[in-house]
């Protein structure tokens, strides 16, 4: 039996307790199926098994709890890292441009990675905790997209009852689809960055052979 | 344009790493959606329930219980991979007797059972 039947049957034989500690584990940072949990938990719902009302409150305490811990983390484990390394001059100046990004874009990245590229969730849980974002505004940014996933994706589950299995693949295929596209998106802007200034330096270097 | 430096060789190679496997992600996708579109069963797991291989294979889910010779109602909601330790049989001989009762229901469907399973009911 696979990893993922092993927690499903747990989630047939356990119910709602289990499904609270797996999502909060996971949203903690230890990668765990829990995408086609949720699925598992709207058939479950469809087949009169269980509450809606109870699974999204349960889910999304658990996934909220688990991002608090990784946030934790991150701020008081990885933050005294960072200022350990902070400590050089080079790394200082990164660390604080790291800041910034994170104050700018934080909520957005937090949202969205809560429901939509979800692969990221841990990774912007301890980033954000690294960057002393504020706590309050990670925490309201947080309950909004995780109450947005678990209602998803329950819903999904419940829509598409008969179908469980098949629909958890192809979402899991289409979160790794949209993180390859952002990344793609980052990296290609970067070269071209780097194309753009490296072609301007050897224009003005040439203006400047020409005018000698 | 000036010659790369391994920084830029780096990002390249990741860009072009990125773009394969997202390729290879939206294929699959993609295939994984065509094949949704045109078979509707899906293979019989340990976690499910025999109401829910009922409902996923519309089949009536006193057929399954008969079946395994579970007393029914009410629902029986254990996954199959208790009933099969239950009954002291191995996971791929309860899954086999359920595809065999599924298989019998869609030659000849019996004629006292409903047409779809009960479902979307509070118990």
């Amino acid at each position: 039996m696979t990893l993922t039947d092993q927690l499903l049957t747990a989630f047939s034989q356990y119910g709602l307790p289990l499904l609270f500690a797996v999502i909060m584990i996971a949203a903690a940072g230890i990668p765990l199926p829990i995408t086609l949990m949720l699925v598992a938990a709207g058939s479950f719902v469809a087949l009169g098994q269980m509450k809606f009302w109870q699974v999204i409150v349960v889910a999304s305490a658990a996934a909220v709890l688990g991002d608090q811990i990784g946030y934790a983390l991150g701020r008081w484990g990885g933050h005294q890292v960072a200022a350990q390394v902070s400590r050089k001059k080079a790394w200082a100046t990164q660390m604080q441009r790291a800041e910034n990004f994170a104050r700018r874009w934080g909520g957005a990245g937090i949202f969205f990675s809560r429901w939509l590229v979800t692969p990221l969730g841990p990774w912007i849980n301890l980033s954000s905790g690294m960057a002393a974002y504020p706590w309050t505004r990670f925490l309201c940014w947080d309950i909004v997209g995780e109450v947005l996933w678990v209602v998803l994706y329950v819903a999904l589950g419940k829509l598409f009852s008969d179908r469980v299995q098949a629909l958890v693949d192809i979402l899991g295929d289409l979160a790794w689809v949209i993180v390859g596209l952002i990344a793609a998106v980052v990296l290609g802007w970067q070269l071209l960055r780097y194309a753009r200034t490296s072609n301007a330096a050897e224009r003005s270097r040439k203006t400047a052979r020409a005018g000698a | 344009m000036k010659s790369f430096g391994w920084k830029q060789w780096t990002l390249l190679v990741a860009f072009v790493l990125v773009l394969l496997a997202t390729g290879l992600f939206s294929v699959r996708t993609v295939r994984r959606a065509v094949y949704w579109r045109f078979h509707r069963d899906e293979p019989v797991r340990p976690w499910m329930s025999v109401p829910y291989v009922a409902h996923s294979y519309h089949v009536p889910p006193q057929v399954l219980y008969e079946a395994l010779g579970i007393p029914h109602p009410p629902h029986d909601h254990r996954p199959i991979k208790e009933i099969a330790e239950e009954q002291n049989r191995s996971l791929d001989e309860v899954i086999a007797t359920l595809q065999r009762a599924i298989a019998r229901e869609r030659v000849s469907p019996s004629p006292a059972s409903p047409p779809t399973p009960a479902t979307g009911r509070s118990p």
